[in-house]
Parts: structure tokens; C-alpha cells; sequence
């Protein structure tokens, strides 16, 4: 009998029909006192789910994702403990708690909004039929697709953003001073160093009394597809953690299952502490539709865990408390499954999505007329820089000209925060945030605990709080863990969601590589290619001063008004650099201007410098330095050339390129990054696209990790490098 | 053969015009016991019959569309029609209802008995009839073909902003009402909108005898519809209520503490989105037929503009939608001496 959603299906009707109940381990809590209509109401939702789940089982090639809720619908209970501004990031395993949050939301359409979503329809009102995933805009509920707990570190941003929003009175904030945010999972994914970087983020905070109103609802089922979680593990693990409250419920008892959720909100809502709910659940139907469960587990062993199908205990329940026959019951979910057979009937006939162009509408956030906060005025101004007088009427290098621009910034957008490693009381490694939590407070500019899942998953909720968040990544290379972040969770928000959420953000990385004080691999990573496929997402590079203040008031701009992910890397090695010749020129300095005398660079306007038709170097970072170095030996050698600084690496600005190079009889690409993976083969493809294959040539790093000390050098594009292929190219060698 | 699933409308006030009277009559011989426990009530309270009003020689509007009078005359033909159902082709899967019709469907679906809803709905016809401020001013939002038009949208969104900022009138969205939209308004909002909303066929309309309905203009007269109307008469359903929010109250899972509540407070002071309601009911329910109770058929027309915007079994417009009211009815109204057939139990 490998049916098993048959097999449930029957056994439900049988079972109920003669009063066949499992028994209640529990005891069924008879202090505890719940309304009979709330027990049916949230019977209503269980059984919707389940037989949304065995439609689906029904309809392969209709539907197609077919992880379903079967023995989590306990998570009903969650939904109803919580408010709808409660923000809710959900286990794919919680269809029952979303449709009943919707439904006390009211004027939603939970079932047939579900159908649509099985069936990939474009009228699915979340994802526009780009993804079976659960989420409401209306209930606070952000899509997910996360298999593997990395919606984590984003609820403990989000619940983190609330105390600060209420602290600043943030006028964007979204959610209510008392809100909580839900976290659900499984006990396999609890497993996974993202979930436990969450966990660890959430003790951190909460133990040195910040506010932390979350609760992590972890729904142990005892099986990950085909592992088992060692008996006892998900309380051994949990159940000490410093500063995180652990209670334990049994999901499949939905009087427990509402004592426990009732409990868990009621220290998260009023103590503003982390929660952690250890939710006991059932997994029916195995893993998914194309998962044989009869492979790794024994019919007896499959048998048992049918036994305790939730809805059987909620029939005993309402038996009990609401006074129901077994008749009554099985009607009513006999019809359900008359209302959901025609409900998904009607969404099957609605469209799918049909072309790529359709499919790729969201992934960019929609562009928004939001006006950019007023420039501050001068006497605000002159206060904020009243300790940098004498510096910022000079010249200024890249670091100090993204210091001021930072504390401009912050003064104008009161949405903005920054943190991560170092930044606050140290003012970052290389000083690039020195006195800017002097100027703003603890509250807009803090430290972190050393995790980039927890810095980037802060910044997305922080994001979805009506901040315009500013994290640091410390180095390049810490941004390669928690990469994940940006990939498969801010980048994919306004897809999955399409348009309906915004994670905006400014990631500021430093890296690239050249570093001459600090060596070696992590200190001067120089691979982009990690940013640079990822759809929607902004990657800007700037290379100095006189650039690095506009490009980021425009990342800025991006990020609140069409609410944009944008990153920023800034290039180490030119942190400080002042001169571009020898002897103290000062050339690679610039005047820093207020936000109003400044002239803007708009996203995708390329650096250009020179106008020579001879050569075209197209480059960007420490390339354009370098290239802007050796330029008075090209010319010296009869070149005359101009250089473009790209700025905007990603998505790549075709056209404005190829109009830069238009004219010019030979090009060459610098590229700093390697040569396989770099900017520059996307580089090399466009301008072969466009017919120019035959006069471009490109000088890259070396396929190698960068080595300690002067060794680094030989690995790199060197000066030298550059002015040999730039005569090359222009066939003076 | 199976049961065809069903989603009742019940009509709300104005739907008892020249055209109905002797609706009762007519359709359900008089009324029969349930009519006659209607009259005895009014006659109690000094108020004209319903036999009297259905029977009347001629259709007065003065008389027929008062408050007092309509509401109750409405509830009477429509209850007879609700009873009238063929239950041997019809699952009833879920009962909705227009403005005052919210009342209706409350009776339809037992939560309040007949009594029970006869008195809540002659209670608040003769508590709006005598105290209720204000009225109401029908606007159309749709073309030709019944979709929305968003120049039309945008004139409402406009003429909303502009009254917001004025302190010498009050202006509120009443009802959303398919392609229609009702507005509430005090004496100088009503004449302001009368000349401010470009004039095209019969709109705008002022809607005789009728108060500033689901609008704060109204919301004095919440107490006192509590206290005249007590929660005792309201026990669970038979089957789903769609609320006037498009909110789904399903037998026995919901508190009747809140559904008091609601009935006897935000319904009165807030919009009453019809249009949601439909588009709910038929989301989340999927009939194969709407029935629309009598009297009158004036709410066709709504439903199944409400249904072109949510774009319901793919309805793309009022022409899409005659065709198929050709072929296999959609909508069923029972007002319509044509349409009643289909739904009624064949003798």
C-alpha cells in the first residue's frame, strides 16, 4: 500500500465515523479552556490544507510542487495566537498557518489563492505563479522558498528592527511598536549553520538585554526526507541556549498546540525575548510527491506516524469540547473536499505565466516617484562636520570622501542604519566609518557579532522595516559564507513577491586586491563573480574620491525609492592612496562637496577620461588607478587614448559602453579579477556581440588565490603588464 | 445528478420598486404564515402590513420607499424567495447580501430566525428612516462593455482627496457596488457631489429616502441600534456568511459576540464592500450559480460586474457575460420573472 494520501484520506473518514480517536498524551490539557468555535474554525483550516495537499497528490502535471502540510497543520494554532502584523517568515510546511491567518484577516481568499499557487497561475496574488511559496503581502507574511533555514538570520533582523524603529520613532517603520516576528522550520534544517547562526545572533542580542521578539518555531517531525533526527536532539540542542526561552509543545494536540504557541507569543510580545517553540509534528505522505517513503522506512513504522494524524486529534477535540458527533465531523470535512475539488477545478483554468519577459517583470523593484528625504541645510551641516572642519576643506582620499558622504547621507535619510563588524567604536579597519557613531548614536551605527549571515539577514529585515540599511562586510572574502544571503534571499524578495516586498539595502564590502600593509588571500579577495549573475541585484565600484560620494548617494537613492539591492565594493588598496604620479601630487585625491554643490553620477554613467581614438582601456577599481598611472607612458609612445572607468559592474551598462569605445581602434580591458569568471569576459562577449572582437584583448589576474606579501604582485595585472598591452594593442610593441 | 453549488445574494433596500409591487402576491401567494406573523408585527407597532404595502393599488414612492416600510417589504419577498430554492438542485454554499441585505443573509443562513430577522430589519429600516442623516449618490465607474474605467477611478479618487480636506462637508465611500460606487454624505457633501461628478446617463443618482448608510455620518446611531437589537437573537449558521468586508463567517467556527459586533457596528459606520463579497463568495467557494433573491433585479448588474473585475471563470466584460447567460446561467436572478424558473422547486 504505497498510496499513503489514499490510505490517510480513508482512514480519517473510517476512524472519525466510529469514534476511533488516538489518544490524547496529554491528558488534553482539561484546564485549559479554548472556545469551541476557535477549535472549528482552526479544524476548518486544518482540513483545508490537507485536502489542498491530497488534490494536489491528485493532480501531477497540474500542480507542481508537492511538499505539502500533512501533519503540520498543528501550526494552525500559531496563526491563531499571533496578530497579522506579526511578521511571519514560514516553513514550506505551514500551509495551515497561513490560510488561517488570512482568513482572520478577513476579505481574503486563502483557499483559492492556494490553488493558484499549486497550479502556477500568473493571478497566484503572491508570486505571480513564479513559485508554489507562502506569503500575503496584506498579513505580513514575506514569501519564502528556503529549504535550508536561511530565512533565519532576516526574522532576526526583522525582530531586531523593531525596537530600534520604536526607539527612533522611524516614520517608515511597518510594523507595530509591539509586534513579533515567527520564524518556522524543521528539525533537519535546525541543523544547518545558517538556522544556527540565527539562534546564536538572537542569544547574542538577547543576552545583553536588547530587545529580541521572536519566537523560532522549530516543527520536529523526526525526519529530514530520509534521515532521522536522533531521538531527544532538537531538546538537547535547544532547550539550554543562554538568554533564549525553550517550551515544548505537541502539534498534533491542538489544545497543547495553542498552549504552547499562547506561551511562546506571550514572552516574545511582553518580555521581548526569543522564544524557542519546539513544536512536536508528524510527517505524512513522506517528504514530497516524488519521494517512495516505503524505501527508507517500514509500512509498521509509516503506520504509526498515520496513527497520529493531527486532524485525527482535532476530531477527538472537538468530540470533547465542541460537542460535534463523528457525523457532523466527517461531513464537514466531506465538505471541504466538495468546496476545495471546486475551488482548485476554477484555478486550474486560470493562466500560467508564458514568456520570459513576463516571468522577469519583478525582478527589479518597482520604481517608485519617492522623493529622496531634503538636502539638510547648512547650519546642520556645519554642526555634523564641526570636529572635520580643516579636513573636509581639503582634498580628500576614497575612505574620508565615503566618511563624509556616509554622515551627509545619514543626516538627510533618517531611515538609514549602519553596522557590522568593527564600525562603530573602532570606526571600521580602515577607518572608513570613523566618528560616524559619535555623530548618529548607538542606535543608527553599531557593531555586530562576527557573522555575515546575521549582518546581511539584519540588513533584509531591517529592510522590510522601513529602513535603508547600510552593512558592512568587512572583507571581500567574508562575504563568500553568507553569499546566500544576498542570492537566494534579498535578491529574490521582489521576484518571488512580485514587487509586493522590498528588502532595500547598501551593502558596503571592502576588497579587491593590492593591498601593500595587510596581505594575503582574505584580505585582498579580487572575485566578484559571485555578485556579478545575480539577477536584479546593483554592484558598484568605486575608484575614488572624486567618484565615491555620488556613487553612493545613487545606491542610496535606489535603495529608498525603488527599493534596490545594491553593493557597494569599495577598493582597499586606494582607501588612502593619495597621489597618482610620484612626488606627492596629491592626484588621486579630490574636494569633497556637500550633496548639493556635487555633481551626480546617475547608475550606469561610466567614468570617462580622455578622449584619444588610438586605444580604449576599459577597466574599473584599482585598474583605472593603475591605468590612469601608466597613462603618460602610452601617450609618451605616441597613444592617444582614453580610459573608461565602468563603475557599475552589474547589471553591465551594454550600451553606454559601446558608445563609450565607439571609434576607437583597439580596446583593452583591465581587469584586476580573474581571468576566468571576471568582468572582463562578460566584457570581452559584449564588444564581441557588437562586431569588436577583432581589436579587443584583455589583461586579467592570474586564475590563482592571491599570495602573501610581494609574491601577490606576480599574480596581478602590474603596470608594467598594462603598458606593454596597451602598446600591444595599439600596435606600437 | 449532483447538486449544483449555489451562492445566494440578498438584496439590499431600493430593489422594491413600481415594477414588484405585488411581488408577494404574485410569486409566493400572499406569503403565507410567514407574512402573516409580519403584519401582526407591524400592525403592534402601528406600522402599515406587508400585505397592505404588496396589495396596495398603486406603487407609492413615498410610502413604498420609506424606510419603515421597504426594508421589512424587501425581507419578506426575499425570505419567500430563499424558501422558494429547489433544494433538490441547489447545495447553498455560502449566503452574502447588499447593505441592508446583510441582514437578509444573516436570516438566510440562521443565524437570527425569521423573527429574529424581521425584527433587526424593521428596527433599522425605522431607525435610519427616523434618524439616520445624510444619503447616498450613485456614481458609475465602468464603460460600455462594465469594466472599471480608471479615468473614472481616478475622478473618485480625486473628488475622495478633495473632500478629505474640507471641513464644511463630509464625504465617505458607502458602498462599492461592482461598477458602481455609493457614496455617503451629509446635506452639503450631497449637493457638492451632485455638481462635482461629471453627469453621464441617470448618474449621478441621488438615492431617494435612503441615509448617509455605512459612513461615520452614521455612527451616532450605533448605540441605539444595539440597544433596540440585543445579541440573544444571534446564534451560529447553517451555512458560510460572506460579510460586507468580504470577511467569511463559517457555521459554527466564529464568535457571536463578533458577529454582533460587527453587524451592529462596523457594518453600519464603514463602507460596505459589495464587491469584495461577491468576489470572495465566488473565490472561495466556486459556485456554478449565483442566485440573486428577489425583489426587483437592480443587484444583477453589480454581481456581475464585481465578477469581471476579479475576472471570475475568466469573464472579460458585460457582452462575455450575456453570451453565457445564454448558454448556461451564471446568475440567476429571482426577480426576474424569466430567470425565477430556473431556480425555483418545479411544482
Amino acid at each position: 500500500m504505497f498510496d499513503r494520501a489514499t490510505a490517510i484520506d480513508e482512514n480519517f473518514v473510517r476512524r472519525v465515523s466510529v469514534g476511533d480517536f488516538p489518544a490524547s498524551a496529554l491528558h488534553n490539557h482539561p484546564q485549559i479552556s479554548v472556545s469551541p468555535d476557535v477549535l472549528v474554525d482552526l479544524f476548518d483550516s486544518q482540513i483545508m490544507s490537507r485536502h489542498l495537499d491530497l488534490w494536489a497528490r491528485r493532480s501531477k502535471g497540474k500542480t507542481f510542487y508537492s511538499i505539502g502540510s500533512s501533519g503540520h497543520e498543528g501550526v494552525a494554532a500559531m496563526a491563531h495566537a499571533t496578530r497579522s502584523t506579526d511578521m511571519a517568515f514560514l516553513h514550506y510546511r505551514d500551509g495551515a498557518f497561513l490560510i488561517q491567518r488570512k482568513k482572520q484577516f478577513g476579505g481574503l481568499t486563502p483557499l483559492y489563492d492556494m490553488a493558484l499557487s499549486f497550479a502556477a497561475s500568473a493571478e497566484d496574488p503572491i508570486s505571480g505563479g513564479r513559485h508554489k511559496v507562502l506569503g500575503c503581502a496584506q498579513t505580513f507574511v514575506p514569501p519564502q522558498t528556503s529549504t535550508i533555514a536561511s530565512h533565519l538570520p532576516k526574522a532576526v533582523g526583522t525582530a531586531h528592527s523593531i525596537g530600534l524603529a520604536a526607539r527612533q520613532q522611524l516614520v517608515d517603520r511597518q510594523m507595530p511598536d509591539d509586534a513579533i516576528v515567527i520564524a518556522s522550520f524543521g528539525d533537519a534544517s535546525a541543523n544547518h549553520s545558517t538556522a544556527q547562526g540565527a539562534f546564536n545572533a538572537a542569544a547574542w542580542t538577547a543576552y545583553q538585554k536588547l530587545p529580541m521578539p521572536i519566537v523560532f518555531l522549530c516543527e520536529d517531525n523526526g525526519i529530514g526526507i530520509s534521515v532521522r533526527t536522533p531521538a531527544g536532539w532538537i531538546e538537547a540542542n535547544f532547550s539550554q541556549r543562554p538568554a533564549i526561552n525553550y517550551i515544548s509543545c505537541d502539534g498534533g494536540d491542538l489544545i497543547d498546540a495553542i498552549r504552547g504557541c499562547e506561551e511562546a507569543v506571550a514572552i516574545a510580545r511582553a518580555r521581548r525575548k526569543p522564544v524557542f517553540l519546539h513544536m512536536r509534528t508528524v510527517r505524512l505522505m513522506g517528504h514530497a510527491g516524488a519521494d517512495v517513503e516505503a524505501s527508507y522506512s517500514s509500512i509498521a513504522a509509516i503506520e504509526t506516524g498515520e496513527q497520529q494524524d493531527p486532524l485525527l486529534h482535532t476530531a477527538r477535540i472537538l468530540c470533547e469540547r465542541a460537542g460535534m458527533t463523528g457525523e457532523e465531523i466527517v461531513a464537514r470535512y466531506e465538505q471541504m473536499r466538495r468546496r476545495v475539488d471546486a475551488v482548485t477545478a476554477e484555478a486550474l483554468t486560470k493562466p500560467r505565466l508564458e514568456t520570459a519577459a513576463d516571468i522577469m517583470a519583478p525582478i527589479v523593484p518597482e520604481a517608485s516617484a519617492k522623493l529622496a528625504p531634503a538636502l539638510p541645510d547648512a547650519a546642520a551641516r556645519k554642526m555634523l562636520f564641526a570636529k572635520d572642519e580643516r579636513n573636509i576643506a581639503k582634498p580628500v582620499t576614497l575612505a574620508k570622501s565615503i566618511n563624509f558622504a556616509l554622515a551627509d547621507l545619514m543626516l538627510q535619510y533618517p531611515q538609514i542604519a549602519l553596522f557590522g563588524e568593527d564600525i562603530a567604536r573602532k570606526g571600521g579597519v580602515y577607518g572608513v566609518t570613523q566618528g560616524l557613531q559619535e555623530k548618529f548614536g548607538q542606535g543608527r551605527v553599531f557593531d555586530t557579532l562576527l557573522d555575515e549571515q546575521t549582518i546581511l539577514g539584519l540588513a533584509i529585515g531591517m529592510g522590510h522595516n522601513g529602513f535603508v540599511p547600510i552593512p558592512e562586510i568587512q572583507f571581500l572574502a567574508y562575504l563568500h559564507n553568507a553569499e546566500d544571503q544576498i542570492r537566494g534571499e534579498a535578491a529574490t524578495l521582489s521576484f518571488f513577491s512580485n514587487k509586493q516586498f522590498r528588502n532595500p539595502m547598501v551593502v558596503r564590502i571592502a576588497g579587491l586586491p593590492y593591498q601593500k600593509g595587510f596581505g594575503g588571500h582574505f584580505h585582498n579577495d579580487n572575485s566578484l563573480a559571485v555578485l556579478t549573475d545575480i539577477p536584479g541585484i546593483i554592484v558598484a565600484v568605486p575608484s575614488c574620491a572624486a567618484d565615491a560620494p555620488a556613487m553612493l548617494r545613487e545606491c542610496v537613492r535606489l535603495a529608498h525609492a525603488d527599493g534596490r539591492v545594491a553593493v557597494f565594493v569599495e577598493p582597499i588598496a586606494l582607501y588612502h592612496t593619495t597621489d597618482l604620479g610620484a612626488g606627492g601630487d596629491g592626484g588621486w585625491t579630490a574636494p569633497y562637496l556637500a550633496p548639493g554643490d556635487a555633481s551626480s553620477i546617475a547608475f550606469g554613467e561610466l567614468g570617462v577620461h580622455g578622449d584619444g581614438t588610438d586605444l580604449a582601456i576599459v577597466t574599473y577599481g584599482n585598474g583605472h588607478f593603475l591605468s590612469r598611472q601608466v597613462e603618460p607612458a602610452i601617450r609618451t609612445s605616441g597613444v592617444n587614448l582614453r580610459i573608461i572607468d565602468l563603475r557599475w559592474l552589474h547589471p553591465l551598462p551594454e550600451q553606454a559602453i559601446l558608445q563609450a569605445v565607439a571609434g576607437c581602434k583597439s580596446l583593452l580591458i583591465v581587469d584586476e579579477s580573474r581571468r576566468s569568471g571576471s568582468i572582463s569576459e562578460k566584457l570581452m562577449t559584449v564588444l564581441a556581440e557588437a562586431g569588436l572582437a577583432d581589436r579587443t584583448s584583455r589583461i586579467t589576474a592570474e586564475d590563482c588565490f592571491i599570495p602573501l606579501g610581494p609574491a601577490a604582485e606576480l599574480v596581478l595585472p602590474s603596470k608594467d603588464d598594462i603598458l606593454a598591452a596597451a602598446l600591444k594593442a595599439a600596435g606600437k610593441a | 445528478m449532483s447538486k449544483k453549488r449555489a451562492l445566494i445574494v440578498c438584496p439590499g433596500r431600493g430593489t422594491y420598486n413600481a415594477s414588484e409591487l405585488g411581488y408577494l402576491a404574485i410569486h409566493h401567494g400572499g406569503g403565507g404564515a410567514p407574512v402573516a406573523m409580519l403584519n401582526n408585527m407591524r400592525k403592534a407597532l402601528g406600522q402599515l402590513t406587508i400585505g397592505e404595502l404588496d396589495g396596495a393599488e398603486k406603487f407609492s414612492p413615498s410610502t413604498h420607499l420609506r424606510g419603515d416600510n421597504a426594508s421589512l417589504l424587501i425581507y419578506a419577498c426575499a425570505m419567500a424567495d430563499f424558501a422558494a430554492i429547489d433544494r433538490d438542485r441547489y447545495e447553498i454554499v455560502a449566503v452574502t447580501g447588499n447593505s441592508m441585505g446583510w441582514y437578509l443573509a444573516l436570516a438566510a443562513a440562521d443565524v437570527l430566525d425569521f423573527a429574529g430577522g424581521a425584527q433587526l430589519v424593521n428596527n433599522m429600516g425605522a431607525l435610519m428612516h427616523s434618524e439616520g442623516a445624510g444619503g447616498q449618490v450613485v456614481w458609475s465607474l465602468v464603460d460600455d462593455d462594465w469594466c472599471i474605467d480608471a479615468q473614472r477611478l481616478s475622478v473618485v479618487q480625486d473628488i475622495l482627496a478633495q473632500a478629505n480636506a474640507r471641513s464644511d462637508l463630509s464625504v465617505h465611500v458607502s458602498i462599492r457596488l461592482g461598477g458602481m460606487i455609493v457614496f455617503a454624505a451629509d446635506e452639503p457633501g450631497l449637493k457638492w457631489l451632485m455638481d462635482v461628478l461629471p453627469k453621464e446617463d441617470r448618474f449621478p443618482m441621488r438615492l431617494s429616502q435612503h441615509a448617509a448608510f455605512h459612513s461615520e455620518i452614521v455612527a451616532p446611531l450605533i448605540a441605539r441600534a444595539q440597544a433596540k437589537n440585543a445579541p440573544d437573537n444571534f446564534g451560529t449558521s447553517s451555512v458560510a456568511l460572506v460579510d460586507g468586508t468580504g470577511r467569511v463567517w463559517n457555521p459554527s467556527a466564529f464568535s457571536r459576540d463578533a458577529l454582533y459586533e460587527y453587524t451592529l457596528g462596523a457594518q453600519i459606520s464603514r463602507t460596505y464592500d459589495f464587491t469584495r463579497a461577491v468576489q470572495v463568495a465566488a473565490a472561495e467557494f466556486a459556485p456554478d450559480v449565483i442566485i440573486c433573491l428577489g425583489p426587483g433585479s437592480t443587484l444583477g448588474a453589480p454581481i456581475a460586474q464585481s465578477l469581471i473585475q476579479s475576472g471570475w471563470k475568466g469573464l472579460s466584460g458585460k457582452k462575455d457575460f450575456q453570451a453565457r447567460q445564454l448558454q448556461e446561467p451564471l446568475l440567476i436572478s429571482m426577480g426576474m420573472s424569466d430567470q425565477r424558473s430556473s431556480a425555483v422547486a418545479r411544482l
